[in-house]
């Protein structure tokens, strides 16, 4: 487990998180390069589907962040 | 590039010096526009001319080391001042060892230590040794109502709310285990919602509050912690151990402002602050001059924000005239039709510079999305949002006949805007668009893994690219606004708000449930700063009845809301019919009747209002009384009723004034919790206090008690300073009661506005949104909102004011093409979008019809936050812009990157 690299979708509120993480980047906040985002327009639009299609399409973790 | 190369180290002053920026730099991360400066004190080639490194790395030579200051004329017909204030500086006291000890800090300090973006990347540790603090003080007025060694008899208002912030949120970074006390000399919370954040610091946060003055600070010989000693509630010197010693600084006006403030010709306050009025509350001294924030007084932000849109109100009303001249139309250019047309994709995939290129391989980046599908055309541009380049993709657009476009470049959060515009410039929709963001969350953040960044990149655009392919043109529906105003409530704060309006040329109509304007006011005998508060009101009252833009409705209620933003029809009693485009909440509150307190047994129990009636009357009998007492927050500050009513401390502390000027030689006591006589107030504490006005203190578990005994009036209260039981009889005996708002579920169901669990009214939003809801066109105002004084419902009232003129003066609305839509053939009329809406945009339709009873969604009230379409279990909600099947896209082509 030690070279284990997770693969994560991030699903980022684009009113808060997506704004944060552009704010991470102003700061140059350096973290793993393991993570994609997709922007929804609020955490309400979140949906079970989306998680499962993360998880079939070969993620290891969904992070919802709103 | 140009910082990382700049040689020079300098104090970063944002960050109050706790850490070093360089000579070129951005002053903080949320800097608006977000662009590099150079420091011309500092920077080595304008000072010695040597270096010029910035100027050899910068690609785009926007280096410009000459550039001078220019002077502009401006010809205007209001000014504005909001200069804002200078934490005090607390180098002054010799007695808190600022300059001396590296762990007394000041709350500024303190709030860059706990931010996330400050010089410890939000780790709270102490200056000395970096080490987490196990125990921290906060000393509340350094530099406010300190009048020995400073010069500001002024309450900072603030600082209060702020200590309490600062221990809430070190608990939270380092564990409840902390040790956080607050040393203070009233709690003052007198804010909305501000009573109960203090009340959970203290009963469930374990924040502890200590009621002292601090006298002396000592350093701990062989360590970096302090010794502090004080006297405790019982007299007592205690000393104790501190890591970490917070001052909390009050709000000064710099004399650089007192300065400008003399050039103008704007007067000042005792204590350098603006000078205004009751009445006009936003209004200096000189004619078209306004003012707003802290330099108006020492505010938070809510009431800065009030004040921001209130002098912008009173700078417009002068300038009606000359609304919508000097403006510029923009050109609007044919869309063409892509219906039905293949996907023909460009990707513009952006250098930023070596913001982006410098980490990702751009080119490779580029090559790759060639291979993609429906991809017709890829380049890689050095800055994408310059002029020449926006120019040059939207001729390719044309060119190469791009139905759909994807930019990789910085966050759509800045820039998706711009793009749009560009389409628009080709003749594209604009919403047949998609950015990739490869700067902000990849190559900013991935320095050290460039070609996992690279991936990263390839997989962020891919993502896009099959998102933009699905995406279809969107219409915005253009609605006319209904140029009618109705004000809901005839008080101070709606016939304010009304006759703005129609100085600015709206139609407005006031409906009123009692037989006259006023409200409240009428109760109340005078302003803190001496005006006749009937006198204003007779005033405004004749005004509004002789301006005939203003229809007043007395004696009425609303029946019945129908329509939304723009489009409202009310019908009020009498079957009255109003169509108006925006709606003001100005419904107003009532005084408590208190049960306590043997109020009701004896006419020398009196309510506050009741004894501005007395003063009103001129009642011979005030004169004849040798003692009156007040007892402060009845009905306020408790369990059922968990907020400060604001105004009761000042109105208390004014007539005990009035009191001992009618009649020096009466006893005047005033028994209370906490007195929060905020901002410029203070000068009313201080003068009572100097006044002999006898100030007892009682806390909520140890109330005083009133009994009416042979005739006569007694309280008895446990005196705080002697620690025994006082017994004063009493000629007259004034209860300060709560304020309680007007409580109305039919108003608030009409136009689907939330109430909190004490009766006022939710606004937008509690710091930024204080003046409208989140209902589109529907504004709020005065004491529905929470309990304020005269000068700030004005100010509130104004600010109502402007928050819909700028809706009014749109005269028209384009919806957004980013919304929820209905397929009525899918829908099983099963109510959840109706339910779960928090915009109350989805309603069953109601037209005869294939789909009656079905769900419909108002692309008015939409904000696209996509509630319903997750909710629906039909699927018959679809997403413009972030449709399922769009989101589905994305998550396919995440699979390759995993």
């Amino acid at each position: 487990m030690a070279d284990f690299e997770p693969k994560i979708v991030s699903f980022l509120c684009n009113w808060c998180s997506y704004g944060a993480a552009d704010l991470a980047g102003v700061g140059r906040a350096q973290y793993p390069a393991n993570v994609r985002v997709v922007r929804i327009p609020c955490t309400g639009r979140m949906s079970p589907k989306f998680f499962l299609a993360a998880l079939r399409e070969g993620a290891d973790a969904v992070w919802v962040s709103g | 590039m140009c910082t990382e190369k700049c040689p020079k180290k300098v104090v970063d002053t944002y960050n109050e010096g706790l850490r070093k920026r360089k000579a070129i730099y951005v002053e903080y991360e949320q800097a608006v526009p977000l662009k590099y400066a150079i420091d011309p004190t500092q920077c080595i080639k304008m000072i010695k001319d040597k270096c010029g490194n910035c100027e050899k790395v910068c690609p785009t030579g926007a280096i410009v080391y000459d550039q001078k200051e220019k002077t502009t004329k401006l010809n205007v017909g209001s000014v504005v001042l909001s200069p804002g204030f200078k934490p005090f500086d607390p180098s002054i006291f010799d007695t808190y060892q600022y300059s001396k000890f590296k762990n007394v800090i000041t709350s500024t300090e303190m709030e860059r230590i706990l931010s996330a973006s400050g010089p410890t990347g939000g780790h709270l540790v102490r200056p000395s040794d970096n080490e987490e603090p196990k125990k921290i003080a906060w000393f509340q007025c350094i530099g406010s109502r300190e009048i020995n060694r400073c010069d500001n008899s002024h309450c900072s208002s603030v600082c209060c709310m702020y200590a309490t912030k600062e221990a809430v949120m070190a608990k939270e970074h380092n564990g409840p285990e902390l040790d956080t006390a607050i040393f203070y000399m009233d709690m003052r919370t007198p804010g909305k919602d501000f009573e109960a954040y203090y009340e959970d610091a203290k009963e469930n946060k374990g924040v502890r509050y200590v009621k002292s003055r601090v006298h002396t600070i000592d350093p701990i010989t062989g360590t970096d912690d302090l010794e502090v000693r004080y006297a405790n509630e019982n007299g007592e010197i205690v000393k104790e151990q501190f890591d970490m010693i917070v001052l909390s600084v009050g709000l000064e006006i710099p004399p650089e402002t007192v300065e400008f403030a003399g050039k103008l010709g704007v007067e000042l306050t005792d204590n350098n602050f603006a000078k205004t009025s009751v009445f006009n509350p936003v209004k200096t001294s000189r004619d078209g001059i306004f003012v707003c924030g802290s330099f108006q007084g020492p505010k938070d932000i809510p009431e800065s924000v009030i004040d921001a849109s209130a002098a912008a109100t009173a700078a417009g009303e002068i300038l009606t005239e000359s609304r919508n001249t000097n403006v510029k139309i923009a050109e609007v250019i044919t869309e063409i039709n892509v219906d039905n047309e293949r996907p023909r994709i460009g990707v513009f995939v952006c250098s930023c510079g070596t913001n982006i290129a410098g980490v990702v391989d751009v080119k490779a980046v580029a090559e790759y999305c060639e291979t993609l599908p429906y991809v017709e055309f890829v380049t890689n541009n050095m800055f994408s949002c310059s002029q020449d380049t926006q120019e040059k993709i939207a001729e390719t657009i044309r060119e190469k006949n791009l139905n759909r476009v994807v930019v990789a470049a910085c966050t759509p959060k800045t820039h998706e805007g711009l793009f749009k515009e560009t389409l628009l410039a080709a003749g594209l929709n604009k919403y047949l668009f998609e950015m990739a963001n490869i700067r902000n969350h990849n190559s900013w953040v991935h320095k050290e893994t460039p070609e996992l960044a690279t991936e990263k990149a390839k997989d962020t655009i891919r993502m896009s690219i099959a998102k933009v392919a699905l995406f279809q043109p969107l219409k915005e529906a253009e609605l006319q606004v209904n140029q009618t105003a109705l004000v809901l409530g005839g008080g101070l704060s709606g016939m304010t708000t009304a006759k703005s309006l129609a100085t600015q040329g709206y139609e407005t109509h006031i409906i009123e449930k009692s037989d006259k304007l006023g409200g409240q006011a009428h109760n109340l005998l005078k302003t803190v700063q001496g005006e006749d508060v009937r006198e204003k009101v007779a005033e405004l009252s004749s005004a509004i009845d002789s301006d005939d833009k203003i229809t007043v409705h007395l004696n009425s209620e609303i029946t019945d809301v129908e329509g939304f933003v723009g489009n409202f029809e009310t019908t009020i009693s009498g079957d009255n019919k109003i169509e108006h485009g925006i709606a003001v909440m100005a419904t107003g509150a009532s005084p408590y009747k208190p049960e306590e307190y043997c109020y009701g047994q004896d006419d020398r129990i009196i309510t506050a209002l009741d004894l501005d009636r007395k003063f009103m009357d001129n009642d011979a009998a005030l004169k004849d009384m040798t003692s009156a007492a007040f007892i402060q927050c009845v009905g306020s500050r408790e369990k059922d009723r968990p907020y400060c009513s604001r105004v009761c401390c000042t109105h208390s502390v004014d007539n005990a004034i009035e009191l001992k000027k009618l009649k020096p030689e009466m006893n005047v006591y005033i028994i209370y919790r906490d007195i929060r006589t905020y901002g410029e107030r203070e000068l009313l504490y201080k003068e009572a206090r100097e006044l002999g006005v006898i100030f007892i203190r009682y806390d909520r578990d140890n109330k005083p008690s009133v009994e009416v005994k042979d005739g006569e009036v007694i309280v008895n209260v446990t005196d705080h300073v002697l620690g025994r039981p006082l017994e004063i009889r009493v000629d007259l005996l004034t209860l300060a009661t709560a304020i309680i708002p007007n409580r109305d579920e039919k108003i608030a169901q009409f136009f689907k506005l939330p109430v909190n669990d004490s009766g006022f009214y939710v606004e937008r939003h509690a710091k930024l949104g204080p003046s409208e809801f989140a209902t589109d066109g529907v504004f709020l105002c005065g004491l529905a909102h929470y309990p304020k004084p005269i000068d700030e419902s004005i100010t509130h009232a104004q600010a109502a004011t402007s928050r819909a003129v700028t809706l009014l003066a749109r005269e028209s609305i384009h919806t957004n093409g980013e919304i929820a839509v209905t397929s009525p053939q899918n829908c099983s009329s099963c109510g959840i979008c109706v339910s779960v809406c928090p915009y109350s945009a989805p309603s069953f339709t109601t037209a005869k019809g294939p789909n009656l009873g079905r769900a419909e969604i108002n692309p008015v009230l939409c904000k696209g936050c996509g509630l319903c379409v997750a909710s629906c279990r039909s699927g018959a909600i679809n997403h413009n812009g972030f449709d399922t099947g769009q989101i589905y896209a994305q998550l396919v082509n995440v699979k390759e990157a995993v």
